[in-house]
């Protein structure tokens, strides 16, 4: 059991944080689906990875999911992995307003390419909030269309000590489109980023 | 007199930003609320002259606080501060009455220029 954790004050500010940040890829969502996003509170919480399969396990009972990878890696040992999962049941949709063509690789190029913009673009936010600057590693596909992505889940978890789980509903204006994305970073970066949260706190 | 100025935001790091980045001769006095429910039921109850707002916000939202104020005709002047900087959001407020739209995080000199335009400070 881990003993890292953060204060109130420490949660608020990073939920602001958090909440720019994902301001910032939701209008960037927006453009690339030339569409409107409603927004809703990104509520975040702070878990033990080994709890993460089972959660999401539950969640998404019996459905299909697919889970999109990438690495970043930024200053004063601040890196980690985002982990973005896709409920596939408006997928077509949102391939037919794309343009790309109704077929399972096409459909992990476009989960890719809606990872990649959400994921750097919402890093990014943070990371200048946080007076930092991440580089990227490639996305990876850690599970397509599988009902066991769990497993799948538990392996890439179970690498990292504390999860940031991020609950992202995106509510397209024409149609229900939901993910949800988790930061994966290790103990000593979570305590790096509790230090970087106290001197954005000092300021205040 | 100094003008009574209403901060709503769930955020106590985002109301604080937004406190500091207030020019220094603005002359306010500054009351508070988390949410938009509790922005409204401060607006009925006392007089403000001007509301900083954010709209992603629990109970009830940024947008929700401004149809009812248009709806009830609540007599303040309305300057969003929010982190939805999508362009149809931005259109959308000031279609419901907003003086003015500031991204998150509020930065003091774009307030300065706000609050100058509309002859506030």
């Amino acid at each position: 059991m881990t003993t890292l954790h953060f204060t109130e004050e420490q949660r608020d500010c990073l939920q602001e944080l958090v909440n720019v940040a994902m301001g910032q890829a939701s209008d960037k969502l927006a453009r690339y689906l030339e569409t409107m996003v409603h927004l809703q509170v990104p509520a975040i919480k702070l878990v033990d990875t080994q709890q993460l399969p089972e959660h999401f396990a539950k969640r998404y009972q019996q459905q299909s999911v697919s889970l999109i990878s990438l690495g970043f890696f930024g200053d004063q040992g601040l890196r980690g992995e985002t982990i973005m999962l896709y409920q596939l049941a408006n997928v077509g949709v949102l391939a037919k307003l794309l343009g790309y063509s109704d077929d399972d690789s096409s459909e992990d190029e476009m989960l890719t390419d809606i990872s990649s913009v959400l994921t750097t673009t919402f890093l990014n936010g943070l990371a200048e909030q946080l007076d930092n600057s991440f580089s990227y590693a490639a996305p990876r596909i850690l599970s397509s269309r599988d009902e066991h992505f769990a497993d799948k889940l538990a392996a890439t978890a179970q690498q990292w000590q504390l999860a940031l789980q991020v609950d992202i509903r995106y509510q397209l204006t024409d149609y229900s489109f939901h993910c949800d994305m988790i930061l994966l970073i290790p103990g000593e970066a979570v305590l790096r980023l509790r230090q970087m949260l106290d001197q954005i706190l000092a300021d205040f | 007199m100094a003008l009574t100025v209403l901060i709503c935001d769930d955020s106590l790091l985002a109301r604080n930003q937004l406190k500091k980045a207030l020019p220094a001769d603005f002359d306010a006095s500054i009351v508070t609320a988390t949410n938009g429910l509790e922005a409204l039921a401060v607006l009925q109850s006392q007089e403000i002259g001007l509301v900083f707002l954010d709209l992603t916000m629990p109970e009830l939202d940024g947008v929700g606080v401004l149809e009812a104020i248009k709806a009830q005709q609540l007599d303040c002047l309305v300057i969003v501060v929010s982190a939805d900087i999508q362009p149809e959001m931005q259109k959308r407020v000031m279609e419901l009455g907003a003086l003015a739209f500031i991204q998150k995080p509020a930065n003091a000199d774009k307030l300065a220029a706000v609050l100058h335009k509309y002859g506030l400070i």
